[in-house]
């Protein structure tokens, strides 16, 4: 039975304007089943008859079907009533309808307003939100007194109040959707219309029949929340996520429908501020007096809950929709007298606003107030709205605490120690801040230089940081025992060795020859440390984490920087939208200015002619210059490779010959001397070679660059593995060592000649000999490889000299503050628009691909090929390195506590199979991955193509309603503009729910036809004699929908 | 004035920490910074932090070093006053300004508040004349850096094409969202410290 009442009250749906909306996104569209088209042409074709019965429509009630005019009562519903019948099944006697319904007088208006009235109805249907639910009294109160029944009995059998009390109800609805200059006919409207249909006795008790009766409102949603059921199959989310907003809405409006009657009733302030309250209470709440007082409606408690998970959902979005909301509605009534509006704006935006506060709240309750925080932080509300919700928040959490079960030991005792944590993260991230000895540098290169100058000095920063970190892993479990141990250094110190790091260092922790094989044992301490272990452990924990911490950075990078770059065009809208905050150097602003405007200006022009194709001879020309570039680059960069390669062979045979510590310095002097000035003879190509895309010469230089460093790197390894250690030197680890020692030394003393002179040098040249010239950009592509450059040189170092983080950390620490007061001193900002964000991921990406992974293949190599000195080094002796591994796991099975970590060993890290397993895993894991973006990537082109459909009848539901406005007599550009935003809310209120949105609604907008659509506006005109102009705006925009529905 | 000025109440600034990105430094540097600007006779941390008493007008707030190159620089004020009249700030508008510009906040709320800012005429879209006032701040007033108005007129034209998704000639806040949040650069430039 009630099911079939339901399905009956979704079908009623079509004549209910408020609800097409919902109804049509709940899914009818998707239900081919959906049969209340049929039911709209019946209506509309048998109204004039009134044989049109909808008995079938009320199998329920035996009552109904008695009287086959009850049907009438569709349409009019005084929804009233209707739903009354529902709860209270043959409460009052349905003779009266029958009655009216007989009366020919009262037909006659019914068909001429049919289309507006069975339109409006749904505003009654609004209603269901009560402020004061105390839903059995007014029921009691509805039940006992037959006066009020009569009395609105008789008025609906007058032809004449009925359609005009109607009309107040529809005129709501008018206002919701469009036009709402016309308070004044509201007014008079309700003043004249309401006693009369109502009858004057029961004034106060209709009042409360119309305020109250929000369980047949809701159990109709209910309906059709039930009803969907059939077309939930296709998407269910998305019909959720729209309906309950659309219902928000509708309800939304039922407070500017109350208030002018409220005015003239007299009792304007009490009620602006219950109604928004009290809906915000059915609509959202689960918690809402709806559950607290179930009453009649036995379903409430189900739709509140259906809709709860949507409404936390909704979070900021929905708090925001409904406050712009607010003042559109708001202005409907401002009419004649503006004190009301003002006065009525002022507490009406107040309510709202405690609204919204008051649906956060009990969203945040069931959070942890950790989570509460946050999303409270994260509201673009001021501090004093921020702290009252937090305030709310915390109040209603101690309630519900008081009521739950207490908590046991075991949760508190966690608790405790969660905050104690927090607490102790606070200070040391508060300590760690205090330390943060750049900030104030970095803010002033930021305000003078912008992001992108500012994302060099960042990555500068990191890197030290996390050399820093390498630095105290390596210290701690390498060299402090390693110093206990250590016998007394017996070498002179010459200054020159500082360079060189040969000599008295040779002696010294600082390389791999120094440290010992043995056991180190202390008296009185029973346990013993392995110094081969630490040794290999600890540098394979410290590429382990600097795995995964660079992993972990480019794939935050990645995420955040490569969001549908497919989508992108040109990005104007980038350049104009992103203005950089961070500068505020007033004439840094001026030059950002400046410069902004060139590339403007260029984009435009690069615009206008793209569609000219350049002539064949030029494009070959260009063509030709560019590979010409690449051959001449890539020629360079080989015989560089092959310079370093023969140098570092004959150094090799010069070293044994010289015992000059100077001469050691000639490959390294060599090697910086290429990586300087090779990539400046690169970027000269810049002055032949011209880039339609200026982005793509950035890449250019850097694919350049990086292919000339790794395959220098690459020489040296080859050189270092392949020579130096078969070449049966004493220790040639160290060796090997003080080669990178001496690069890394090398290459700060050319960074700082080359911020010294080349760009002091290029400033004297640009300001005073050559002014074209100009002050010279600080090159952040060049500087940055060169970073990537020595960090790779570290990471094949730190296995040869662990302490080398160390001597980094220094270098880089110099570099820093040598670099900051060169770029202040010599530079300007860079004129063209630096993807700063972009460029660092390439950067963090540069750093894994070629230089990390390279740095894992060369160690990889030293580890499990190569013969480790004999009579140095902690692996002295070995057939290699890794037979430290393999000789532990040994002694490891021979005792039988260790066996776990024998078995992980064979198993898991020793096996092939093991391996191949995850490698299969990994493999189907992206793969599936890859398809699942792919179906993303359909889904956002068909959501995006959906916009716009949507765009294109906000455009034209706009229009449609100018025009109606401008029929009327006083058209006000004020109400105006805040309809085009109201069209705007409603329609594209926000792209995060296109999932919700679009889908559904454009779909029936899309086929909307504009020729029947005013083909029905004729019709209604000639046939809506009583009905004025706003009512036809709001006919209008319903038709359309209508037709749209009646299409599919 | 350090020591005695930066006295906020334990309470008060774990709740501002809460309510805020800010940390407790960035915090007690804020309201250091807001008492310089108050006159000398409310200088002290009780008037400071009533929001009748102290306000500080824009024209003051515009004078700090962090605001006063800024093109943007009355918007900003105007967006985050929450006075009547919008031409003074308190102490807690002040500290939302410079939440929303910490490096912390989400892109979120920064691209919410960005799109208040560049509302000039406060109708909740960024119209044609919105654009245009927004270009003009963007390439400075002097005349050789200005847009000729046919540029202009191209440059609105491509943006809409860009941005405004339902093409209905105005970008309203979740299509500049969209653009903004394929804008990588935007939550590290969008951002003010003091």
């Amino acid at each position: 039975m009630t099911s079939f009442y339901r399905n009956q009250g979704y079908e009623e749906d079509p004549d209910y304007p408020d609800f097409p909306n919902s109804r049509a996104n709940l899914g009818s569209q998707n239900s081919p089943s959906y049969s209340y088209s049929r039911k709209n042409v019946d209506n509309r074709k048998s109204q004039d008859n009134a044989k049109h019965s909808n008995t079938h429509n009320y199998p329920d009630y035996p009552n109904d079907m008695n009287s086959p005019d009850y049907s009438g009562d569709q349409d009019y519903p005084d929804n009233l009533r209707f739903r009354n019948h529902q709860e209270y099944p043959g409460s009052y006697p349905n003779m009266n309808f029958s009655r009216s319904q007989n009366t020919p007088d009262y037909l006659h208006p019914r068909d001429s307003s049919h289309h507006s009235r069975s339109r409006r109805n749904p505003d009654s249907l609004d209603f269901p939100v009560t402020p004061d639910h105390s839903g059995a009294k007014d029921y009691g109160n509805f039940r006992e007194s037959p006066d009020y029944h009569v009395g609105s009995n008789a008025s609906s059998s007058n032809p004449k109040n009925y359609p005009d009390r109607l009309n107040s109800l529809g005129i709501s609805d008018y206002r919701g959707v469009g036009s709402r200059n016309n308070p004044d006919f509201l007014r008079t409207r309700n003043n004249q219309s309401y006693p009369e249909s109502l009858g004057i006795s029961d004034y106060q008790g209709a009042e409360d029949n119309l305020v109250s009766p929000d369980n047949g409102g809701s159990a109709y949603y209910q309906g059709s929340q039930n009803n969907h059921g059939y077309s939930f199959a296709e998407n269910p989310e998305m019909d959720r996520g729209f309906s309950p907003r659309l219902r928000n809405r509708a309800l939304q409006r039922d407070p500017s429908f109350h208030h002018p009657h409220d005015r003239t009733s007299g009792s304007p302030g009490r009620r602006n501020q219950d109604y928004p309250e009290s809906f915000q209470m059915t609509t959202r709440q689960p918690m809402s007096p709806y559950i607290q007082h179930p009453g009649p409606d036995p379903d409430g408690g189900y739709r509140n809950r259906a809709y709860e998970d949507e409404s936390r959902l909704d979070g900021a979005y929905g708090n925001q929709y409904l406050g712009r909301e607010d003042t559109g509605e708001t202005v409907n009534y401002v009419g004649g007298k503006r004190n009301w509006f003002d006065e009525d704006l002022t507490l009406l935006y107040a309510a709202e606003k405690t609204k919204q506060e008051e649906r956060l709240v009990v969203s945040l309750i069931n959070l942890t107030s950790r989570d509460a925080n946050k999303i409270i932080r994260e509201q673009p509300l001021t501090m004093q709205e921020k702290r009252k919700i937090k305030e709310n928040v915390n109040l209603e959490k101690q309630r519900s605490i008081r009521f739950s079960v207490q908590l046991n030991c075991c949760t508190k005792c966690l608790s405790t120690i969660f905050l104690h944590f927090r607490r102790f993260r606070g200070t040391v991230s508060e300590f760690f801040q205090s330390m943060q000895v750049w900030q104030r540098t970095l803010k002033i290169i930021g305000g003078k230089f912008g992001t992108s100058v500012l994302s060099y000095f960042s990555f500068l920063t990191w890197l030290l940081k996390f050399n820093i970190l390498s630095f105290i892993v390596n210290f701690s479990f390498i060299t402090i025992p390693q110093l206990m141990e250590s016998k007394p250094n017996n070498l002179s110190f010459n200054s020159l060795e500082l360079l060189t790091g040969a000599g008295y260092f040779q002696q010294t922790v600082l390389y791999y020859g120094f440290y010992t094989n043995s056991t180190i044992m202390r008296k009185g301490i029973s346990s013993s440390y392995n110094m081969q272990l630490a040794y290999i452990f600890t540098i394979g924990l410290y590429l382990v984490i600097c795995f995964f911490c660079l992993l972990y950075s480019m794939a935050c990078s990645f995420r955040n920087n490569f969001i549908n770059p497919h989508i992108y065009s040109r990005g104007t809208a980038k350049v104009v939208f992103s203005w950089d905050f961070t500068i505020t150097n007033e004439k840094a602003v001026k030059l950002k200015q400046r410069n902004l405007t060139t590339e403007i200006k260029e984009t435009l022009s690069e615009i206008r002619h793209e569609n000219v194709i350049a002539p064949l001879k030029q494009r070959m020309n260009h063509l030709g210059i560019h590979l010409g570039a690449w051959i001449v680059s890539t020629g360079v960069a080989i015989a560089c490779c092959v310079a370093v390669y023969y140098l570092s062979f004959y150094n090799l045979k010069f070293l044994t010959d010289h015992k000059n510590q100077t001469a050691t310095l000639l490959l390294p002097f060599i090697v910086c001397c290429i990586n300087l000035f090779v990539p400046l003879f690169y970027s000269s190509f810049g002055l032949v070679e011209k880039f339609e895309i200026p982005r793509h010469q950035v890449f250019v230089i850097i694919t350049r660059n990086i292919f000339l460093k790794i395959s220098i790197i690459g020489i040296l390894c080859y050189y270092w593995l392949n020579a130096v250690a078969i070449s049966k030197k004493e220790c040639w680890e160290t060796l090997v060592g003080q080669d990178i020692y001496r690069l890394l030394m090398m290459n700060f003393v050319f960074t700082l000649f080359d911020s010294f002179c080349g760009e002091f040098l290029r400033r004297i040249i640009g300001t005073k000999l050559i002014k074209s010239l100009g002050v010279p950009e600080f090159d952040i592509a060049r500087n940055v490889l060169e970073l990537i450059y020595t960090q790779t040189l570290l990471w094949i170092g730190i296995f040869f000299s662990p302490l080398l983080p160390f001597i980094h950390m220094i270098t880089l620490f110099i570099m820093f503050h040598i670099k900051k007061i060169s770029l202040m001193m010599n530079c300007q900002p860079p004129s063209k628009a630096w993807r700063a964000s972009q460029m660092m991921t390439l950067f963090i990406f540069l750093l894994f691909f070629p230089s990390f992974t390279g740095v894992l293949c060369v160690l990889a190599i030293t580890v499990w090929r190569l013969k480790p000195s004999d009579n140095c080094g902690p692996f002295q002796g070995l057939p290699s390195i890794i037979h430290a591994i393999y000789g532990w796991i040994e002694i490891l099975s021979s005792k039988p506590g260790y066996l776990w970590v024998v078995w992980i060993y064979r198993n898991l890290i020793g096996s092939v199979h093991f391996f191949f397993i995850l490698t299969v895993i990994v493999l189907i894991i992206t793969y599936l991955y890859w398809q699942i973006i792919e179906g993303r990537k359909i889904m956002i082109k068909l959501l995006h193509e959906q916009i716009i459909n949507e765009g294109k009848d906000k455009v034209f539901l706009v229009e449609k309603l100018l025009k109606v406005q401008e029929a009327q007599k006083k058209p006000s550009p004020f109400s105006l503009s805040l309809e085009r935003r109201e069209v705007e809310r409603e329609s594209g209120t926000s792209l995060d729910r296109v999932a919700a949105d679009v889908p559904e609604r454009s779909r029936y907008f899309q086929r909307q036809n504009l020729e029947l659509m005013e083909e029905n506006y004729l019709n209604n005109d000639t046939r809506e004699e009583i009905s004025e102009e706003p009512s036809q705006a709001l006919n209008l925009a319903m038709l359309a929908r209508q037709q749209a529905e009646m299409e599919t | 004035m350090g020591s005695s000025t930066s006295q906020l109440s334990k309470e008060l600034l774990s709740e501002y920490q809460e309510l805020t990105f800010l940390t407790k430094q960035e915090i007690l540097l804020a309201h250091k910074t807001f008492i310089e600007l108050l006159p000398p006779e409310s200088q002290n941390v009780v008037d400071s932090l009533t929001a009748q008493v102290s306000r500080v007008p824009t024209e003051k707030v515009l004078t700090l070093p962090e605001l006063k190159a800024n093109p943007f620089k009355d918007r900003i004020c105007r967006v985050f006053s929450t006075a009547p009249e919008k031409d003074s700030l308190s102490f807690e508008d002040f500290l939302d300004l410079l939440s929303v510009f910490s490096d912390a906040a989400t892109p979120d709320i920064k691209s919410h508040y960005a799109f208040r800012i560049f509302d000039f005429d406060d109708d909740g879209t960024l119209n044609k004349e919105d654009l245009k006032q927004l270009v003009n701040r963007l390439t400075g007033t002097e005349e050789d850096t200005q847009l000729s108005p046919s540029e202009m007129n191209q440059l609105i034209q491509n943006i809409l094409e860009e941005s405004d998704i339902d093409r209905d000639g105005t970008i309203n806040l979740s299509e500049f969202q969209h653009v903004i949040s394929r804008s990588p650069d935007f939550t590290s430039s969008f951002k003010i410290v003091l």
